[in-house]
């Protein structure tokens, strides 16, 4: 159950899971009672137990917890490589000719044996587009994010970051409905972080997709997100939802040191820190 | 940002090369030296000196062109019947577990088996004639290659697979695009195999369902006792071989450019 006691400090910026479902009645992903089981040898694991979650059409969600809490296997659900095992998934989202959803997963999942034109230009051509105009879309993304003069590259010359932004390029040149993201920079150093969140936030302004982005940096949640939602231990359950009032677009580089910023940063580790530390095993903690 | 893209040199071609020229080198001055001094029986065991004057006579008499012909094209078509199937099989059977449970144990029980103990059922089922040769030539590369693509399919990364099941990559892609790229760098190591088992086959063949081919000449020689005949076409045998490996290692050269080198 969601810890009353944090709500009151909280009121400002929590909205209760049950509250949020009934205000929103509208377009997009609406997850009712969602329960994910696996059999595993070890025995019965309840990954993820009774989620209900509303997420807007057009709105940037990320999802921080715990590792291990079944955060990959909600996404993997969403994408449609797992099916759930109780509750309801509705896709409330009209993607026209558009391809409904794109995940784009840990690591960059680049095809070394393509040059990076093509696998930019991936989704398009698995879904049927012509070559010449599956090209030319990906180049503009390629372009947009600076790497245009390797298209002719092969991955294993680019580095992580490179790589990494490839991996934008062909979810956004596919141009789907929702964009599932499974902790697409944890890879990357600091630095180079920063600079995705530019790429990500540049060109997701441009197209207003809707994201569900997982993660487990808080930072990096808050930079993203319109609303953070923070997961329990296993079984994973969303604990708290948090609104990130930050104004747009964000000012990616110094945002860190934003009073507001560190407002809801304290809130979100309040409630993440009690899924990561288990009650008593740290004393200090509680501090 | 140029410097991401990171210079490779290429291993240097000097001293490695002219080692691999060496070897074969020094053992044909050693066989020679031999044979000179009386170390090896010469009626046995021939020096390379006089296999090639008959190397040369059966050039220049043309007489070895028709025999060097047939065993190209059993070899090469036998190859080709062998791989393509073998190739496009393990691709399934890696790929859908339904099919591999399915196969999986036939496989199991026909890949053991001594395939040229099979030759005379398969002379009785197809005939005595050029497409036997040809089928039992083909079974050493289809089940080397079924069964190295198989594996190679299996332990592609399953990042790959995730990505090409998000972006519902149909069939023919999955196959073409992803799963048979991902596999090649396994699929030559399957081939080269192959090469070897094929041109064994070719030989053994043709010493007994042929009347032209290198395997014929090398057992009717055999039978005439002309051991100096027989080694050269033995030794011309081998260089068929050898022109293919390195011919399939250029093409894998040149279709793996994309691969990390680690070598």
């Amino acid at each position: 159950m969601l810890s009353r006691g944090h709500m009151a400090t909280l009121a400002e910026q929590v909205v209760t899971v049950d509250q949020y479902a009934e205000a929103q009645p509208g377009r997009g992903v609406h997850l009712k009672g969602l329960s994910k089981h696996y059999d595993l040898k070890g025995g019965h694991v309840v990954a993820l137990d009774n989620i209900d979650l509303d997420i807007r059409e057009g709105e940037f969600v990320c999802i921080v917890g715990p590792s291990g809490c079944g955060k990959t296997s909600l996404l993997r659900i969403l994408a449609g490589l797992e099916e759930p095992s109780g509750g309801v998934l509705d896709i409330d989202i009209d993607a026209g000719a558009r391809p409904l959803r794109s995940m784009v997963f840990q690591g960059n999942g680049i095809f070394p044996w393509m040059k990076v034109i093509d696998n930019a230009a991936y989704g398009l051509t698995a879904r049927g587009v012509p070559k010449r105009e599956a090209h030319a879309l990906a180049d503009a993304y390629l372009e947009k994010l600076g790497i245009a003069q390797f298209r002719d590259a092969w991955p294993r010359q680019l580095s992580g970051g490179m790589l990494q932004r490839v991996n934008l390029a062909r979810a956004f040149a596919n141009d789907p409905a929702i964009l599932l993201m499974d902790e697409p920079f944890g890879a990357l150093d600091e630095q180079t972080k920063i600079l995705a969140y530019a790429d990500l936030l540049g060109l997701w302004e441009k197209t207003r997709k809707t994201v569900l982005f997982i993660t487990h940096s808080i930072d990096e949640a808050i930079i993203l997100a319109d609303r953070v939602c923070v997961m329990s231990r296993r079984p994973g359950r969303i604990k708290d939802v948090f609104e990130v009032d930050l104004p747009r677009p964000r000012a990616v580089f110094d945002l860190q040191n934003n009073i507001d910023f560190m407002r809801i940063r304290k809130n979100v580790w309040s409630s993440l820190r009690d899924e990561v530390v288990p009650a008593g095993a740290h004393p200090e903690a509680s501090t | 940002m140029s410097n991401d893209i990171a210079s490779r040199p290429r291993p240097s071609l000097g001293s490695p090369s002219l080692l691999s020229i060496a070897t074969p080198l020094a053992l044909l001055v050693l066989w020679e030296v031999s044979a000179r001094l009386g170390w090896i029986d010469v009626r046995i065991i021939p020096a390379p000196s006089a296999i090639a004057v008959e190397f040369a006579g059966l050039f220049a008499s043309g007489e070895i062109w028709p025999h060097l012909f047939a065993t190209t094209v059993r070899f090469v078509v036998g190859t080709v019947v062998g791989v393509v199937p073998g190739v496009l099989l393990g691709l399934t059977m890696g790929i859908f577990p339904r099919v591999r449970a399915a196969l999986q144990p036939l496989i199991m029980l026909f890949y053991p088996l001594p395939r040229i103990a099979l030759f005379p059922l398969m002379l009785m089922i197809v005939g005595l004639n050029e497409r036997a040769n040809v089928l039992m030539i083909a079974l050493g590369p289809f089940f080397t290659m079924l069964i190295s693509t198989m594996a190679a399919v299996l332990s592609i990364d399953s990042l790959y697979k995730d990505v090409a099941a998000s972006f519902r990559t149909n069939t023919r892609d999955l196959y073409f695009r992803v799963m048979l790229p991902a596999s090649l760098p396994m699929i030559f190591s399957g081939l080269h195999i192959s090469i070897g088992l094929a041109l064994m086959t070719t030989t053994a063949v043709e010493f007994l369902n042929a009347e032209t081919g290198l395997g014929y000449m090398i057992w009717h020689s055999w039978q005439i006792l002309s051991i100096k005949l027989s080694l050269t076409c033995l030794i011309l045998s081998g260089l068929i071989g050898a022109l293919f490996y390195g011919l399939f290692q250029q093409i894998e050269k040149s279709l793996l450019v994309w691969q990390k080198s680690s070598r």
